[in-house]
């Protein structure tokens, strides 16, 4: 009697777990299915992005046409005006500074690359890889250097150009940019061979593993800036 | 006797049927658990997503107003092509927000003026890495112009550090630091005093950083030549 009094509870109380079970199924199941009307929403917000993304690029070349035609108005107004040669030609020299145009001359290119060792082996891993403070700190002794025109894999170095760090990727002009970091730079190259310097900025990522090389050109071309710059806030003061 | 061994086995079988399916359950469950995980990243991805969506948004729409403002500088040298003086006046123009953009005039407008006072106690001096990336959080939160000491930040302007002195544009420049920098305050100040932002790092030191809003912010010219020697076209 006792006997069958266990087992009856036994099987109770298999049933609840088994019920209960059955409930956290379905609740998770209800989850599920909203997740995967999550995924629906991700797919479309992944296709505007992709439209912005294209309806921007599209822009700055529809920009850029109209870059050339003021381009030649201004060949034009001057070529009837000669009072307006010097005008134009400082237009022409503040775009190259600017980075408003393409710019080739003479100078050096610098490669960095993360390490190749295994980052399970070291102490360290962060010490494997290039970060956004190396770039900085090159960009800074570059134009110490008395560069004129900088690009950080094919990004035109502007005024307004911040270099961020965002998890493994940096980013350069608002663009994710990966290793390997590929910095042109136009100025005299014998002052640009001083960041090789033993003891210096380059040879310590050297001894870090990670890889810097430097290399002289004769010539480099740095391409344009390729977004916008506008000032919302700054007005010239008259 | 029989009879007793007849119902034992019957109900092994039964409990042993009942967990079977208690455990098929339980499988199910941890696979679906675990599907569950993979998507919870995916739904922070979309968070992801939706940053980027802002970023290309915010993008074309200053594409928008740039080629708006382009389209309407072509018609007018289309219209006024008959005059001299006028087309002249364009080219002024143009000229004009050539040497805005080069930093080769004065400019005014809303931004923040940080102050840092070095304390010599602290732990680290001041240097010129540190001035280097409030300059580059600065450029981050969007700065239009920039100056440290009067010394106005363009493009390939450079700060060192050479026997304890700060050297900006070649010029020396000594403490207090007065940093200037034009664009939206809000994001400009966050930039530096949001945990872990340069001023947070160096009030955590021991220096002082004030900082204030200011809807006048002058910053003056680049005042050395800018030519190009190396650049060949």
């Amino acid at each position: 009697m006792s006997n069958q009094r266990i087992i009856s509870i036994v099987l109770g109380f298999m049933c609840f777990a088994l019920t209960a079970g059955i409930f956290i199924q379905i609740k998770t199941v209800r989850q599920y299915s909203t997740a995967s009307g999550k995924n629906y929403e991700q797919n479309n917000l992944r296709a505007e992005v992709l439209r912005y993304k294209e309806r921007y690029e599209n822009k700055l070349k529809e920009i850029e046409t109209i870059d050339d035609a003021l381009t030649e108005k201004i060949e034009e107004a001057t070529n009837q005006n000669t009072g307006l040669e010097e005008a134009k030609n400082q237009i022409n020299e503040g775009n190259k500074l600017i980075g408003m145009s393409e710019v080739s001359g003479a100078g050096a290119i610098i490669t960095l690359a993360d390490s190749t060792l295994d980052a399970s082996k070291v102490l360290d891993p962060s010490a494997l890889v290039v970060h956004d403070l190396d770039l900085l700190y090159i960009l800074n002794e570059l134009k110490n250097a008395g560069a004129e025109a900088i690009s950080i894999n094919e990004q035109r170095i502007v005024s307004t150009t911040a270099i961020e760090c965002g998890g493994n990727i940096i980013t350069v002009n608002g663009e994710k940019i990966g290793s390997p970091f590929v910095i042109k730079a136009i100025g005299l190259p014998e002052n640009f061979a001083n960041l090789n310097r033993p003891g210096g900025y380059l040879e310590r990522m050297r001894e870090e593993s990670l890889t810097a090389e430097f290399k002289k050109s004769n010539h480099i071309t740095i391409p344009k800036y390729t977004g916008i710059i506008n000032y919302k806030y700054a007005q010239s003061v008259k | 006797m029989k009879n007793v061994k007849k119902g034992k086995i019957t109900l092994t079988i039964t409990i042993g049927i009942a967990c079977l399916a208690l455990v098929t359950v339980m499988f199910m469950q941890f696979k679906i658990v675990n599907q569950v995980d993979l998507n919870q990243l995916e739904v922070m991805r979309e968070e992801e997503l939706r940053t980027e969506l802002a970023n290309w948004k915010q993008k074309y729409e200053e594409a928008q107003t740039q080629y708006e403002q382009k389209s309407q500088t072509l018609e007018e040298y289309n219209q006024k092509e008959a005059s001299d003086s006028e087309t002249a006046q364009l080219v002024e123009k143009e000229l004009a927000q050539v040497n805005l953009l080069l930093g080769k005039t004065e400019v005014q407008g809303n931004g923040i003026e940080i102050k840092i006072t070095e304390n010599a106690s602290a732990e680290t001096s001041i240097t010129s890495d540190n001035l280097n990336m409030i300059v580059n959080s600065l450029r981050e939160a969007g700065a239009e112009a920039i100056s440290i000491n009067n010394e106005r930040i363009i493009n390939m302007s450079d700060i060192v550090m050479a026997n304890n002195i700060i050297r900006v544009n070649q010029q020396r420049i000594l403490a207090p630091y007065i940093i200037k920098a034009i664009g939206n305050q809000t994001y400009l100040e966050s930039s530096l005093l949001g945990n872990g932002g340069e001023a947070d790092k160096l009030i955590k030191l021991g220096h002082k950083v004030e900082i204030q809003k200011d809807n006048h912010v002058k910053i003056p010219s680049y005042d050395k030549e800018l030519t190009t020697k190396y650049i060949e076209s």
